[in-house]
């Protein structure tokens, strides 16, 4: 499953798309909105996204997952919107036979969601203050 | 062609999207000088990537009628 979406997701409704005989654990991932950024109190998140891009690049970051590594499936719900502290951002999960590997593929997915997928966080303190959130810097290639 | 600006570009620039005609045969690098021009807030920022057509593009890269050309500033998704 991959889902760029406005609502909020049900991560059980995620997690039951994943269980089938073959598993024997599911890692999962949440990335929530942070109450503090930077010393000062976060009122809410807007999120923005290129979509069809980003809907792109997430099937492709999943599709190396399942190659990379020996897991059964994976799924990635990415939240777009205006988002209140506390809320659900993402949501990662990945079924597997053995731990080991369903754990190291979720890092794998969540390191590849941060570093290329088209999406964009500001963050608005209280006060009225807003900053575009800065993971990694990149440059025209 | 289609320009989209996101995030902090679309901010910055002013809007999300605008249409550009450019001599046939023009490359990325054209297209930024173009920008350059009408939008001066994009000289010396080198901070983006380029997208055609949702896939990442070097800035040789040959444009034609109809690409949809994406800026794209550093993302914070996750």
């Amino acid at each position: 499953m991959i889902k760029v979406t406005r609502e909020d997701f049900s991560v059980e409704e995620v997690i039951q798309s994943l269980r089938r005989k073959e598993v024997g654990g599911i890692v999962t991932f949440i990335g929530t909105v942070r109450g503090e950024s930077q010393g000062r109190p976060v009122e809410h998140m807007e999120i923005e996204a290129y979509e069809e891009m980003a809907l792109h690049d997430l099937e492709e970051i999943r599709r190396r997952a399942l190659e990379k590594f020996r897991v059964e499936d994976a799924a990635i719900v990415h939240r777009v919107g205006t988002l209140k502290v506390s809320e659900n951002i993402v949501l990662i999960a990945v079924a597997a036979a053995h731990r080991e590997e369903a754990f190291d593929a979720c890092r794998f997915i969540l390191e590849e969601v941060k570093r290329l997928v088209p999406i964009w966080k500001k963050e608005y303190t209280l006060g009225g203050r807003s900053t575009w959130v800065r993971d990694e810097p990149t440059s025209v290639s | 062609m289609t320009i989209r600006f996101f995030a902090s570009l679309r901010e910055e620039i002013g809007i999300e999207r605008e249409e550009l005609e450019l001599e046939k045969g023009s490359a990325i690098t054209d297209l930024l000088v173009a920008l350059k021009r009408t939008h001066p807030v994009l000289l010396g920022n080198e901070n983006f990537l380029i997208a055609v057509n949702g896939v990442r593009s070097k800035v040789d890269q040959r444009l034609g009628e109809g690409d949809i050309v994406a800026l794209l500033p550093p993302v914070s998704g996750g």
